[in-house]
């Protein structure tokens, strides 16, 4: 099942003078999830978007090295360049439906590879738009133009247009960053569904994302290649110096908690049952960040929580008294 | 507190003026179009109430001296050489605002964009002349008639239409076009059912622009296309538009009863066509917006 899908082999990406990837070499899963994890403008999405040679539609660009797919380069010159994207799907930042609708956003990729056929197309649209989970909101639609849908509704419509030419792989770039929380969780919850069938590679530049879906994660810093491996490896025991600092970095500045709970006041073991009780509430990942000023508890609960099988991220001194401690079911 | 609240006034003072003077402005532009309507209709009422309007439109016959006004030779002369100027322009337009827009490398364009500007920035009567020299006589001597008339129109407004839809494509949304080519489409299924579909609207109106111009268009029309007082029946014969109509006469044989009249109801007659075009084409594109939105 986890065996190798895409391997890249010494691959560069210039785009005129300036360097976008240098010299990177990695394999891809196929299978899992692959987060490509880094900072703005280091290259993640030009890494992505050589998987299916979006990149030379960009003016300028040269691109050295190899990409296997399936063991056949796709930087083959002869290679047919639309069967290549037929078998890798897209998800973009900002939810792209094309001007026509609904239903014709779904049946476009099968159309353009030919398919005629009515009923057959109906079949890929509902089966499609039922992956998705979109088919009950729309079903009594389908002919209403798809910009009529909600943003959120639009990335899902996306995804199945996505899926209707029936890809092996699903490049995603960051596809949650331009929805609501909402809409961001259910896009989340179709990708981990959608693994056990496809090969999933998601551009994400939100670490808590990364942390929660990938099962391989590639770390890039201003074009180089700076970790690859497992993500449990990568999270919790990172090789580099760098990763460590990024990772850290990222979760102080913008972590987002799922519930937050305000435990001033109370002693030992009290704040302890309360947050367990918070957290009992909670789904399996969910952040809950507490706020305690009991000198022991600042030791003693991180110490407990480890102990129960929860994993302590953060604890932090806020001010004087008080300090933070965050913590993930 | 005195200074401070005089500054107020005469700042408040200066918004209001502002706010006045552009609605004057605007009321004036758009009375203009209102006035020289209104101009047309009172001076060419005499024929009107003269001579039935079906007559004015649909008779072939024009003889002023004897006091026949048809024009009907005149409204298929600009009819027909519009139409071919059309279906000349329109596909020659279309496929290089395309390639400019999605195909052509930046150096090409930033080459072929001035040209475009320049070429629709040359006098008309400069066209004129080249339709005579390399069309109607020189060149490949096709003589006058609306072939020639058609090819010089085209020419002209090919420029102002490319130039216009290429802007329109570039604004179609990398994304779109590239969700298209994601899923496997070639660049040619993607400007086809992605991009041109996307810029409709702003394709339409570019169309629009040209055509209202080439329907107006004198000079370099009426120095080819013939100029007899006969409905065209295919694109080798002469015609007579509208426009070359008016530019010939008005001015001259002015003691003839009601020629006077017949020319300005023929500025109104081209007047009244632009309309239409223009109201046509406005609907068409809003049904099939319903369709797409």
């Amino acid at each position: 099942m986890n065996e190798t899908c895409i391997s890249i082999r010494h691959l560069s990406v210039f785009y005129g003078k300036s360097v976008a990837l240098k010299d990177i070499s990695l394999s891809i899963p196929g299978r899992q999830i692959t987060a490509i994890i880094g900072p703005s403008g280091c290259g993640k999405t030009t890494l992505l978007r050589s998987i299916n040679r979006l990149i030379e539609s960009t003016d300028e660009t040269r691109v050295s090295g190899e990409i296997l797919v399936d063991g056949q380069n796709i930087m083959d010159r002869r290679l047919d360049v639309t069967a290549l994207r037929k078998k890798i799907g897209l998800l973009a930042q900002k939810p792209s439906p094309l001007p026509m609708s609904i239903y014709d956003n779904v049946a476009y990729g099968p159309r353009i590879h030919g398919e005629r056929d009515r009923k057959a197309l109906d079949r890929t649209v509902q089966d499609c738009l039922q992956t998705v989970s979109l088919w009950d909101e729309v079903k009594h639609r389908l002919r209403a133009p798809a910009s009529r849908l909600s943003v959120g509704q639009q990335q899902r419509l996306c995804l199945a247009r996505s899926l209707a030419v029936r890809p092996e792989i699903l490049l995603c770039d960051e596809p949650t960053s331009a929805l609501d929380p909402v809409s961001s969780q259910t896009i989340e919850k179709k990708l981990v569904e959608l693994k056990k069938d496809y090969t999933i590679v998601i551009v994400t530049h939100n670490i808590h994302q990364a942390i929660r879906l990938a099962d391989y994660v590639i770390h890039l810093y201003l074009g180089e290649l700076v970790e690859h491996g497992p993500a449990n490896e990568v999270f919790e025991h990172p090789k580099e110096e760098r990763t460590r600092a990024y990772i850290n970095g990222t979760f102080l500045a913008d972590i987002k908690f799922d519930k937050e709970l305000d435990l001033k006041g109370t002693k030992c073991p009290y704040n302890f049952v309360y947050a367990k009780l918070a957290l009992d509430d909670l789904a399996e990942g969910n952040i809950l960040r507490i706020i305690v000023d009991d000198p022991t508890a600042v030791t003693e609960l991180p110490r407990g929580m480890e102990a129960d099988g929860y994993e302590v991220l953060n604890s932090n001194q806020l001010n004087k008294t008080d300090w933070e401690i965050v913590i993930r079911k | 507190m005195e200074k401070g609240l005089s500054r107020l006034i005469g700042r408040r003072w200066a918004d209001l003026a502002a706010t006045r003077l552009m609605f004057v402005a605007t009321v004036f532009v758009a009375s203009v179009a209102v006035f020289i309507g209104i101009g047309l209709l009172l001076k060419s009422w005499p024929i009107l109430e003269a001579r039935p309007l079906s007559e004015l439109l649909f008779s072939s016959v024009w003889c002023p001296s004897r006091g026949e006004f048809g024009f009907y030779p005149f409204i298929m002369g600009t009819l027909w050489v519009t139409g071919l100027a059309g279906i000349i322009a329109l596909p020659l337009s279309l496929l290089s605002a395309l390639y400019l827009a999605e195909y052509a490398p930046n150096k090409v364009r930033a080459l072929v964009k001035p040209a475009l500007d320049l070429l629709a920035g040359i006098p008309s009567v400069v066209y004129g002349i080249w339709g005579i020299l390399a069309l109607s006589l020189g060149g490949i001597s096709i003589g006058f008639n609306v072939l020639a008339g058609g090819i010089v129109l085209a020419i002209m407004v090919i420029p102002v239409v490319t130039s216009v839809s290429e802007e329109v494509f570039r604004t179609v949304p990398r994304d779109i076009k590239e969700a298209s080519l994601a899923v496997g489409a070639t660049r040619w299924e993607t400007a086809k059912h992605v991009v041109m579909r996307a810029s409709l609207p702003g394709v339409a109106a570019a169309v629009v622009l040209g055509f209202s111009r080439a329907f107006g268009e004198t000079m370099a029309v009426l120095m080819v296309v013939g100029n007899v007082a006969r409905a065209p029946s295919s694109v080798m014969d002469p015609a007579y538009p509208l426009t070359a109509l008016i530019a010939n006469n008005y001015g001259e044989m002015m003691s003839v009863p009601l020629y006077d009249s017949a020319l300005l109801l023929a500025a109104l007659v081209l007047l009244v066509m632009v309309l239409v075009f223009n109201v046509a084409a406005r609907l068409a594109l809003a049904r099939v917006q319903r369709r797409w939105a």
